[in-house]
């Protein structure tokens, strides 16, 4: 298991260190387009291939990985911290202050969001950089996909709110607020984490979407979004199998993931 | 002189016939009350009620609770949170549950001093020490899952009386040990009762823990208080039938010895399990 | 001898059935909206109103040359206000009763009835006034219009002709059997349709047609593939080239499609946008270069897989008769482009272009948002542009927001999207050329013309609809088609093909860029063997 650990550890510190040096690392640009190269299959020149205006696909993935793998934990952080204020509070104060929030969290989840992020986009300025689209893009996102995480965050709090300990506490006279920041939040924490792990992967989908949408990462920008989205024809995929790339390394990356942060935690 | 704790309170569940009804009881400053009564009597309920958290299980309180010159029903939540581990604690009936799993045992004593002291924190391995607990930092870093029950139970004591309390509400805190570790904690909270001058209301439904340790003893049977009143007296002399059904229900043995005088009787049967204690080669909480 | 002669008799006699009977299946994307063929205004109901409606005229799909139907002949009098339609005799509706001129005056009267709405009524509307169709004998009938309307007779193409006794009677070859909403719709042969074949056969040879509904193209495929359905109408490259590798017959390119790809700047005067950007749009030599430093070769290539050709006006070649053939698309031309933005006081600063007040030339494109084909040529235009030192900016926003900004605010720079053509004629794009027009798309709606070339345009195209011979119509049209090339207020890209899957078990099946692509000629359409056609 240890060893597992270091495994992923040193292979997301890889990922990372790439993506981060995606501009040395890559072969080419990754907005090049080698028009006389279409859809080629993997080569030297071109290790995972190109697409069909002729970028290079390592390239893209490499600079794909950049804006995902900062942007979707940073969305998933936010969307965790609104989740775990909402929750906290809703689940272990209960009452109308839970029923409320509740009410506001189930109204959220049902609201046609995607309406709000079209009216965001349409407001937007025309002339706006790839990064900053894509920048408010995920922070919407983070700031719009925290009511199922506050769901779940809320029964675990009500759970503790009726537990014994937190009785035994609140006859030792404890405050509530220091309750809910020393008593509440450690036994929450693995749900809070998972609650974030969860999250990444859905926002890297939600980004890939939303480009369906034009909400997306714009042209020529890459994601690991829009580069999934290639997938969509699973023809191709049979015919070309190195167009998984970037669904093999958001799997390899969020079980990655899921192995460092998952460990038995000794809060358990 | 006036009571520390006077009460008369009516307290149930919505929805369910009243678990209480109308239960008045006294208790002097120092002194000691055995609260005896079937399982699901409201005992708990009762102690729940006194440091008014009986909302957090849904129940509702009605009545009035004198303590140390107030009505605690008539206290703010503000006012209550002072007052709870401060001037009245609270040991709660299952210590396994009582404890935070993801709380380090020195951590949640910390918490409990932190509640209402101003002074720096110290850890308290005297008071540790004196409920018979290894008080070192090994143990403090230890979580509620890597301790014994006796143990848990043990440190729950150590926090409701870390402030000293004037009051100290005990719910059947011996009720998951043994016998020599359950004549430790009685002996401990003697101690602490002598030493602190602090009350208790000693909740049980073990009728030689009561003996051994209670001046006065309260009988709640169907919601009431059905007797009240010198522990030797009630036990030599049960008026009510069910008090009576309670003591012949008690081992024949010890019983059997003439004058029943249970206060001796109860005096003896300490001594004996103090020996035995001696005698038994591993100590219950050697690791 | 009898019993040798038995199987040589049944053999014959299969090969004579061959030809006839089966079911033709495909997908439709939606239920149809109605089966009204006057109210038709959604695909769906297209379909079913072609498969089931007779018409007075048709225009073939291959040749686009009108073709007499039901009308055995006609005559367009006083200056296009009238025709006159000699109707074919003995034709029967689908339910047995004659078809006569009253029939035909009956459909008129409701098309043109102001309180029915009809779409197809609507292309008829040439001025204030009335409609008056009158019949003059039993097969004999005569419709005026309050004023002329150019290319009068190919608009009947649409109309299909009513009974004036029976509500469901159907002239055309099919009749709606069964329809399941949301499941599928059985079309049966009319037994009585006019139609036969050179051997005196009565047409359709097909037994029914079952129309599925089914919106996932995918799934569409899929059951293409098992055959399970005979014909997909528009393939998109990518799947056209791998089903073209699986089953070659199948997969059929039937050359450039009516469809145009474009982008055009925004030239409206109040537009929200900077002075210095709308003075750019507003130059044709800045519209030109643009036009020039775009690889047109390169979107065909890369974006349609070959399957399309580079763009050079409103009309495809497909369109026989009104595309302008003397015209050559825009070269792709980075040098002279250039150029042409020097001499109008561009210059190259490193590698951004700055105008004469020293801004940088950089503009943003909206596209409709999920479209994968735009994504790819806004894609190449932005490398295209980059060479030349102008920086684009792709911005795709949904459909809705998409409308709003080209139609009402006007809050964008340059768009790029796609015209669909299911008029030959150039009338139908009177609301795209004329400056005064809702849909003349860089400068609607404009008081007077903007500019010398558009009052060029609007006298040109009021001229092709003044007259009615096609001659002085197609050279009018001409010039429209030559100034819209010099001043490039659209920048037409790429034609792409018209691809479609036809399975190989259907016989004289022969696709055309026309609407239904297909099918057109359902009537002749037939199994190569009817055993595998009936399965
Ligand atoms: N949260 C609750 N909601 C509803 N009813 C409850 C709740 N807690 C306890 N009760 C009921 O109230 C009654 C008294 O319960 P209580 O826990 O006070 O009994 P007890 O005397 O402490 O019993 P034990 O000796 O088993 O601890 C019981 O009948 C129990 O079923
Ligand atoms: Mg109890």
């Amino acid at each position: 298991m240890q060893t597992l650990r270091y495994l992923a550890a040193a292979f997301l510190l890889m990922v990372f260190l790439a993506s981060v040096g995606a501009d040395f690392l890559s072969p080419a640009p990754y907005e090049r387009q080698f028009r006389d190269h279409p859809n080629e299959p993997p080569s030297r020149r071109f290790p995972l291939g190109t697409d069909e205006l002729g970028r290079d696909r390592l390239s893209r993935l490499l600079h794909g990985s950049r804006v995902s793998l900062l942007l979707a934990p940073a969305a998933a952080l936010l969307a965790v911290f609104l989740a775990a204020l909402v929750g906290l509070s809703a689940g272990f104060l209960g009452g109308w202050f839970e029923r409320a929030a509740m009410a506001c969290t189930d109204l959220f989840v049902s609201l046609p969001w995607l309406f709000l992020l079209l009216t965001v986009r349409a407001l937007l300025p025309l002339n706006v950089a790839p990064w900053t689209s894509v920048s408010i893009t995920f922070l919407l996102l983070g700031l719009l996909g925290w009511a199922s995480s506050a769901r779940v965050i809320r029964a675990g709090a009500a759970a503790v709110r009726g537990s014994d300990f937190a009785l035994q506490a609140r006859a030792a006279g404890c405050r509530t607020a220091r309750l809910m920041m020393v008593h509440l939040l450690p036994n929450l924490r693995p749900a809070i984490a998972a609650q974030f792990w969860i999250s990444i992967p859905v926002f890297i989908w939600s980004e890939a979407n939303l480009g369906m949408l034009g909400l997306g990462v714009t042209e020529p920008l890459p994601s690991w979004g829009n580069l999934l989205l290639e997938l969509a024809n699973y023809r191709a995929v049979f015919a070309a199998p190195w167009l998984l790339a970037p669904a093999v390394l958001l799997v390899l990356v969020s079980s990655g993931f899921h192995f460092i942060f998952s460990k038995e935690d000794p809060c358990r | 002189m006036e009571p520390l704790l006077s009460l008369r309170i009516s307290a149930g569940y919505p929805g369910r016939p009243a678990v209480l009804q109308d239960v008045a009881l006294d208790l002097e400053a120092g002194g000691t009350l055995g609260l005896v009564g079937q399982s699901g009597s409201g005992k708990s309920t009762l102690a729940l009620a006194i440091l008014r958290l009986l909302h957090l299980k849904g129940g509702r309180t009605e009545g009035r609770i004198q303590f140390a010159g107030r009505d605690l029903t008539e206290c703010g939540e503000r006012e209550m949170r002072r007052l709870r581990g401060r001037e009245i604690g609270l040991v709660l009936q299952s210590a396994s549950s009582s404890l935070n799993p993801a709380l380090r045992i020195g951590t949640q004593l910390r918490e409990a001093w932190r509640a209402h002291a101003d002074s720096a924190w110290e850890k308290p391995f005297e008071l540790l020490q004196s409920v018979g607990l290894h008080a070192d930092d090994a143990f403090l870093r230890r979580l509620p899952g890597e301790i014994s029950v006796g143990q848990a139970q043990r440190v729950l004591i150590a926090m409701a009386v870390l402030h000293r309390p004037s009051l100290l509400i005990a719910d059947e805190p011996t009720s998951a040990l043994d016998l020599i570790t359950q004549a430790e904690v009685l002996r401990l909270l003697a101690a602490l009762n002598r030493e602190r001058n602090m009350a208790t209301l000693f909740i049980s439904h073990d009728l030689l823990s009561i003996a051994s340790y209670c001046r006065r003893v309260a009988i709640l049977h169907e919601g009431r208080i059905v007797e009240c009143g010198e522990t030797g007296r009630i036990f030599s002399q049960p008026a009510h039938p069910y008090t009576r059904r309670l003591v012949e229900a008690l081992p024949r043995i010890p019983l059997a010895a003439s004058s029943l005088n249970l206060a001796t009787l109860a005096a003896r049967l300490e001594e004996d399990l103090a020996q035995r204690a001696a005698a038994d080669v591993v100590h219950p909480q050697a690791e | 001898m009898p019993v040798t002669r038995l199987p040589l008799l049944a053999l014959s006699a299969y090969l004579a059935w061959g030809q006839w009977g089966g079911e033709l299946r495909f997908c439709l994307r939606s239920d149809p909206k109605t089966f009204d063929p006057l109210a038709v205004a959604d695909d769906s109901s297209e379909t079913v109103r072609y498969l089931t409606g007779g018409v007075l005229v048709r225009v073939n799909r291959k040749t686009q040359q009108l073709e007499p139907e039901l009308a055995e002949s006609w005559k367009v009098a006083e200056g296009g206000r009238k025709i006159v339609f000699k109707l074919r005799e003995r034709v029967l509706y689908s339910e047995g009763t004659p078809f006569s001129a009253e029939d035909v005056a009956f459909t008129v009267r409701r098309m043109m009835d102001p309180a029915l709405h009809s779409p197809t009524g609507d292309s008829f509307r040439s001025g204030s006034g009335e409609v008056r169709a009158e019949t003059l004998g039993p097969h004999r009938v005569s419709i005026l219009f309050p004023s002329p309307i150019a290319g009068l007779e190919r608009l009947f193409d649409q109309v299909a002709i009513l009974s004036a006794v029976s509500p469901k009677a159907v002239l055309g070859p099919f009749v709606v059997a069964e329809h399941k909403a949301g499941s599928h719709l059985l079309l049966r042969r009319n037994p009585n349709y006019w139609k036969k074949d050179a051997s005196g056969r009565r047409l359709p040879y097909l037994d029914s047609v079952r129309l599925d509904i089914q919106q996932n193209r995918d799934l569409e495929q899929i059951r293409f593939r098992r055959g399970e359905i005979h014909l997909i109408d528009s393939l998109d490259p990518e799947t056209f080239d791998s089903l073209a590798a699986e089953a070659p017959a199948s997969a059929i390119d039937a050359g450039p499609s009516l469809d145009t790809e474009m982008m055009w700047f925004n030239q409206v005067r109040n537009a929200p946008l900077p002075e210095y950007k709308k003075a750019w749009f507003r130059s044709k030599a800045f519209r030109r270069a643009v036009s020039e430093s775009i690889n047109r070769d390169d979107i065909a290539r890369l974006v349609y897989r070959g399957h399309a050709r580079p763009a050079v006006g409103p009309f495809s070649p497909s369109n026989r008769f009104w595309f302008h053939a003397g015209l050559r698309p825009h070269g792709f031309d980075p040098a002279g482009a250039r150029r042409k933005l020097e001499q109008e006081g561009f210059r190259l600063d490193g590698a951004v272009l700055r105008d004469r007040e020293g801004h940088p030339v950089e503009f943003s494109l909206v596209t409709n948002s999920g479209n994968k084909t735009r994504a790819r040529i806004a894609s190449l235009l932005q490398q295209d542009l980059a060479k030349v030192g102008i920086r684009l900016n792709i911005v795709p926003l949904d459909f809705p927001s998409l409308i709003e900004r080209i139609n009402r605010t006007f809050h964008y720079e340059a768009c790029l999207l796609g015209l669909v053509n299911v008029d030959l004629d150039p009338n139908a794009q009177m609301n795209v050329w004329l400056s005064s027009a809702a849909n003349h798309q860089w400068n609607p709606n404009q008081p007077s013309p903007a500019t010398p070339w558009e009052a060029e345009i609007d006298r040109w195209m009021r001229a092709q609809a003044s007259t009615l011979d096609p001659k002085k119509r197609k050279a009018a049209f001409d010039r429209v088609q030559e100034i819209v090339w010099e001043e490039a207020p659209f920048l037409y890209l790429a034609n792409r093909n018209f691809l479609a899957a036809i399975s190989p078990a259907l016989r004289n099946t022969a696709p055309a860029a026309m609407r239904p692509q297909t099918f057109w000629n359902v009537e002749r359409i037939s199994f190569a063997n009817q055993i595998s056609g009936r399965r």
